[in-house]
């Protein structure tokens, strides 16, 4: 028995992991409580006439901390269903309009199907169409295999609460989590809008003078009731001692940051660099390469103005689960693009680096899902500002000069492919990017040792997190050794840095979604392996295909 | 560090000291580029290779075949060689060569650090409760055989770990006994041994019950047969939440009795404490021969009195009334009860009730059985009220009002004996934890080999072979610290509205035993606390570090620490120092050359 640090992930005591042992209630209990509801919801389409505005930067607290209803929305509907709005008699339904709905005038929605089941292997145990994606909430909660198995899953964490569910169970156990989420919803009890001058938050009573309003406001669509409604609720909330509200100014610059969608436009900015450059040739390339740098120091400042924001409501470094670390990695990129482009004026660090921060981006952007987006508490290991800013950010720039060196390096093989003779400048600035990441690496790897050693003690445990970052950097040190030794030059070192690359992959990604064992279980996660190994093979294919052109053509690719 | 033009006649002169020398051939062959790369792309695959066989086997398979493998302590100390031989081929060494230099010994510096760390320091854990005395032992993760020889008395270690190479009955493990002609043989091994309890008939017992318990819910069964030395009552405990008894006559509903305590206490082994309420603070030790008692509590003077006199009779100690009921010259448990094997005071213990008055007994659910003709009578009781009663024949079954379980009588005996037997079970599931252990029998010149039986980790077993008996145990080895450790308080701190912890709070108090001074420290999450702690101690390394590592959220009066102790702390700081500076001075501190 030898204890292990991730034992205190802490994650095992989440309201989530409690609720999977739910039972379905009955639904005349929800519908009782609904009944004051008096009026049905007459169709979807036509909460369009009510402006949610001013609801969505009123504060509520979940998960262990206050935020937007905006960001409460759009969270609890990405869990629901997968995604941030909802399409209902032919109309979008944007997710502060359905959670709304879903709180406020209940009756009805257990019939609408809204609840996401994407697992193919699942719906056919199960009984359900394998066509459709979603189901309503009368269809699970009636399923008796579905809650079977839900049994199954939660005699298995009662016996062990490390129990490892197999694909099958955790499908299931995430249907019951949602089912279990609907119903907080509906009956309002996750919905905690009431400082109660303790910790926790309690959601308002079924005779709550604002809840009623409210209600009575969506109902009759009317603007006016409705906005009373929320004033009467603000000034519920500001009953309490400042002390146990939330702070106004992190709700304002988190509803802001949720509408604006930062990352998104900074994606969109670079996309429109790379056209620049790309298109604007010969006469126009010097007003190309001008365009590219504004688009890029546009897209630029909107990421820090996203990370900005996302360190003042969080608090801390934004490096602390996948998404944030990807898209700090396209900034990363980005960064030091900007920089040796500064030095060198040659176009190929924005060329090498547009993409790669691109695609980053946008599988930050349009995979939430995978990529959870959304700002949680530290698990207790981790919350060590001095430690995380240092070891993660150092670790995860040295990706992102990596990153940048796949991109240059793409170039440059991308030349010897289509048979032209990459400079030696460009290796020069290949060489650059390497020794920038292997650096930052060799450094980052160091300060994870030492911050282990000060924290749990041991420096160095090979756990598969610090040993695939060895890997990696002992992978790069094998390309810039063989350069010295004479071994391969220039094209040797390109191919090395596509090749080396993947265990980059594998120490950010492969670790966590692929191994799934080890210290840095706080990381953890699932989904998106096909494309990671599409990614994988795709850059093998690619530098094959450089090699083989290179052998046909030594003349022509020597350096 | 390719030549440039401007390097021609060190070049020369390097390669002629080449052709002189055979001292400086082989240098540079040690030091060659291709040993290196040949280094870092092995050491590169077989961590890939190693995390693989983490993810699909374990963290011990990794360990044995790759990380802790002598091969890779080999192929680490050849690295050092490359290491350090490269740099003497550039020497002289001119100022464009300090980076390269500082980063080289960087990384001979770290792995001798670890290596100094591995050798000389220890890693373990300790776990700490409110309730409990200061400790003075910490359980290191190592894991050992003890074996008491025979011939002189004395204790022998050996680290033994099973788990990788399994022993078989083809391939048995043998283990010489020190000082004697004895062998131990381990031939089998299992991760998982579960004790089996049976009732049998005996005429020496008392009442006996098979109990069942059921539950749907959780889909399990437990198996527990109860039956009665005599008049004394049975007790198990049922997962720490409530117990079960089997007695002579149910009790009078709502009794408060008194808190007690008992205690087995060893002249050689620490006690064993059981309490229903807080732990009364009193030690009890026993003399090494079991001829004399020794009281001493937290708030009362140390007595000694002769074991005879006070063996059966009551002794007011303080607020407390102490008993010593029971003495046994030479402990052993045999048929799960424990009892003598001679009369030589081999291993002597006694068994002491301390009642408190004012204390109440904590009132878990409790479920009483008492024999009663053909069945058995049962009371249910929470808080001391009774919420439910009643008669029960065999075959019949009762809810528990405990979530959903149920309870069924399997069978009642008038006179049995409860007879455990310690078996390896199914093999645990992947993540699950189960007891190890394995099958050992002894051998001795002249007698036939002994029964074979199973040694389960963290107990002592007994294996005699005709006249001869040597007693081991196995399990995860004990270090005694120069200090004693005493939780005074933990905290776990949560997030808000939620019960997710955010921090985890230990507060320590460290007594030196040498000086006796003592210092109270905290253990946080990421803020180790550590003893002796002053800045030397930090500094070297020389330093016990205690840092959270598990917690339990049943019982939030107790924490596990993890403990280390790494002299090499200091060498692999310097290591890393020289790294990260030589790495950046190589890339960015060139010298500018013509």
């Amino acid at each position: 028995m030898i204890f292990k640090k991730d034992r205190f992930d802490g994650r095992e005591s989440l309201p989530v992991l409690g609720r999977i042992g739910w039972k379905p209630m009955p639904r005349a209990a929800f519908r009782a409580i609904a009944t004051f509801a008096l009026i049905l919801l007459a169709g979807a389409s036509s909460l369009h006439a009510l402006d949610f505005t001013r609801l969505e930067d009123i504060p509520i607290q979940e998960n262990g901390r206050k935020k937007p209803f905006l960001v409460f929305a759009d969270e609890t509907l990405l869990a629901l269903s997968g995604k941030t709005s909802l399409k209902a008699d032919a109309a979008t339904l944007h997710s502060v309009e359905v959670i709304t709905s879903l709180w406020l005038t209940p009756t009805g929605w257990e019939k609408h199907p809204l609840i996401l089941v994407n697992n193919k292997e699942l719906k056919n145990k199960i009984g359900l169409d394998a066509a459709p994606k979603y189901f309503s909430y009368d269809d699970l909660a009636a399923n008796e295999s579905l809650q079977k198995m839900l049994q199954e899953v939660a005699a298995a964490r009662a016996r062990n609460r490390k129990a490892k569910l197999n694909p099958l169970q955790k499908a299931a156990s995430d249907v019951g989590m949602r089912l279990a989420l609907f119903e907080g919803l509906v009956t309002g009890r996750i919905v905690t809008l009431l400082p109660t001058g303790a910790a926790a938050w309690s959601s308002l009573g079924a005779d709550d003078p604002a809840l009623l309003t409210l209600q009575k406001g969506l109902i009759r669509r009317d603007q006016a009731v409705f906005d009373a409604g929320l004033e009467a609720l603000r000034q519920e909330q500001g009953k309490e001692d400042p002390h146990f509200q939330a702070d106004p100014q992190k709700i304002a610059v988190e509803t802001f940051y949720q509408r604006l969608h930062p990352f998104r436009w900074a994606w969109i900015l670079y996309l429109a660099a790379g056209v620049c450059l790309l298109t604007m040739a010969g006469r126009l390339a010097w007003w190309g390469y001008r365009a590219a740098w504004m688009f890029v120091l546009g897209g630029f400042a909107l990421q820090v103005l996203g990370f900005v924001c996302r360190v003042f409501v969080s608090g801390r470094a934004p490096v602390t689960n996948m998404y944030e670390s990807i898209v700090w990695v396209a900034f990363g990129t980005i960064l030091f693009a900007l920089i040796f482009e500064a030095i060198h004026r040659c176009r190929y660090f924005l060329l090498g680096a547009i993409p790669v921060a691109i695609v980053s981006l946008i599988l930050a952007d349009t995979q939430p899902m995978i990529l959870d987006r959304s700002i949680h508490p530290l698990v207790p290991v981790l919350a060590d500002n001095f430690w995380l800013t240092t070891h993660v950010l150092t670790i995860t720039l040295s990706y992102a000069a990596f990153a940048l060196t796949l991109g240059v390096a793409h170039i440059a093989l991308g030349k010897v492919i289509i048979g032209s003779k990459p400079s030696p400048a460009l290796y020069n600035y290949l060489y650059r990017a390497l020794q920038v990441g292997v650096l930052l690496l060799a450094i980052g790897i160091i300060l994870g040792g030492v911050w282990a050693n000060y924290s749990w003690g041991r420096f160095w445990d090979w756990d598969p997190k610090e040993t695939w970052a060895l890997i990696a950097l002992l992978g790069y040190l094998v390309v810039l050794h063989g350069r010295i030794a004479g071994k391969w030059g220039g094209f040797g070192m390109a191919v090395g840095a596509v090749l080396a690359f993947q265990s980059v992959v594998m120490a950010w990604y492969g670790v966590n979604f692929v191994l799934g064992v080890g210290l840095h279980s706080y990381g953890f996660g699932s989904g998106g392996f096909p494309v990671a190994l599409g990614f994988v093979l795709v850059e093998l294919g690619f530098v094959a295909l450089a090699v083989v052109r290179k052998r046909r053509k030594p003349a022509l690719a020597a350096v | 560090m390719s030549v440039s033009q401007a390097t021609i006649p060190r070049a020369k002169m390097i390669a002629e000291r080449q052709k002189r020398s055979v001292a400086w051939r082989i240098i540079h062959l040690l030091g060659s580029l291709q040993l290196a790369l040949i280094l870092l792309a092995t050491i590169a695959v077989a961590c890939a290779m190693a995390t693989f066989a983490e993810s699909s086997f374990n963290t011990k398979v990794a360990q044995a075949y790759i990380y802790k493998a002598p091969w890779f302590f080999v192929w680490l100390g050849v690295l050092c060689v490359n290491l350090f031989a490269v740099t003497l081929t550039r020497w002289p060494w001119q100022k464009k060569h300090v980076g390269f230099v500082v980063t080289h010994y960087g990384i001979i510096t770290l792995l001798l650090g670890a290596m100094v760390g591995l050798q000389f320091g220890f890693e373990g854990h300790v776990t700490l409760n409110k309730k409990n005395p200061p400790v003075r032992q910490v359980t290191a993760n190592r894991s050992i055989i003890q074996v008491e020889s025979p011939a002189d008395g004395a204790l022998y270690v050996m680290p033994f770990d099973a788990s990788i190479a399994r022993p078989t009955e083809k391939h048995p493990r043998i283990l010489p006994v020190p000082g004697t002609s004895f062998r131990i043989i381990v031939d089998a091994f299992s991760d998982n041994l579960v004790k089996e309890q049976k009732l049998a008939s005996s005429q020496t017992g008392g009442p006996g019950v098979h109990l069942r318990l059921k539950s749907e819910r959780m889909n399990q069964r437990i198996d527990m047969p109860l039956a009665m030395n005599g008049k004394t009552p049975h007790e198990e405990d049922f997962f720490g939440l409530a117990s079960i008894i089997l007695q002579p006559s149910l009790p009078q509903a709502a009794q408060s009795a008194a808190a007690s305590e008992t205690q087995m206490v060893f002249a050689r082994f620490a006690p064993v404490v059981q309490s229903e309420s807080e732990i009364s603070g009193i030690r009890v030790l026993l003399s090494e021969d079991g001829s004399q008692v020794t009281l001493s509590g937290p708030d009362s003077a140390s007595v000694t009195y002769r074991r005879s006199e006070i063996l059966k009779s009551p002794l007011t100690y303080g607020p407390a009334v102490v008993m010593v009921e029971d003495y046994w010259p030479d402990f052993e448990m045999r048929e799960g009860r424990p009892s003598t094997k001679s009369q030589v005071p081999n291993n002597p213990a006694i068994l002491v009730r301390i009642q408190m008055p004012g204390k109440t007994a904590k009132s878990k659910p409790r479920l009483t059985l008492a024999p009663d003709g053909a069945g058995i009578t049962y009371q249910l009781e929470r808080n001391g009220a009774v919420y439910a009663s009643g008669h029960a024949k065999v075959g019949d079954k009762f809810s528990l009002g405990w979530a959903d379980w149920e309870a069924e009588i399997a069978e009642c005996l008038p006179q049995a004996l409860v007879i455990s037997t310690t078996k390896p079970g199914p093999p645990s599931e992947k993540g699950e934890q189960g007891i190890p252990g394995f099958r050992a029998r002894l051998e001795s010149p002249g007698n036939p080999p002994s029964e074979p039986s199973w040694v389960e980790s963290g107990n002592i077993s007994s294996l005699t072979n005709g006249q001869n008996t040597v007693r081991m145990g196995y399990g995860l080895e004990l270090r005694s610290v120069p200090f004693l450790l005493r939780l005074l308080n933990f905290e776990v701190p949560r997030y808000e509205g939620t019960e997710t912890p955010s921090n985890f709070i230990a507060t320590v108090e460290f007594e030196d035993l040498k000086t006796g001074a003592k210092k109270v420290r905290t253990a946080k999450m990421n803020h180790p606390a550590s003893f002796p702690g002053t800045f030397a101690a930090n500094i070297t390394g020389i330093n016990y570090k205690f840092s959270q590592a598990e917690w339990n959220p049943r019982d939030l009066g107790e924490t596990t620490l993890q403990v280390l102790y790494d002299p090499g702390w200091l060498l692999k700081w310097i290591g890393s120092l020289g790294i990260c500076l030589g790495i950046a001075m190589m890339f960015y501190l060139k010298p500018k050359s013509q």
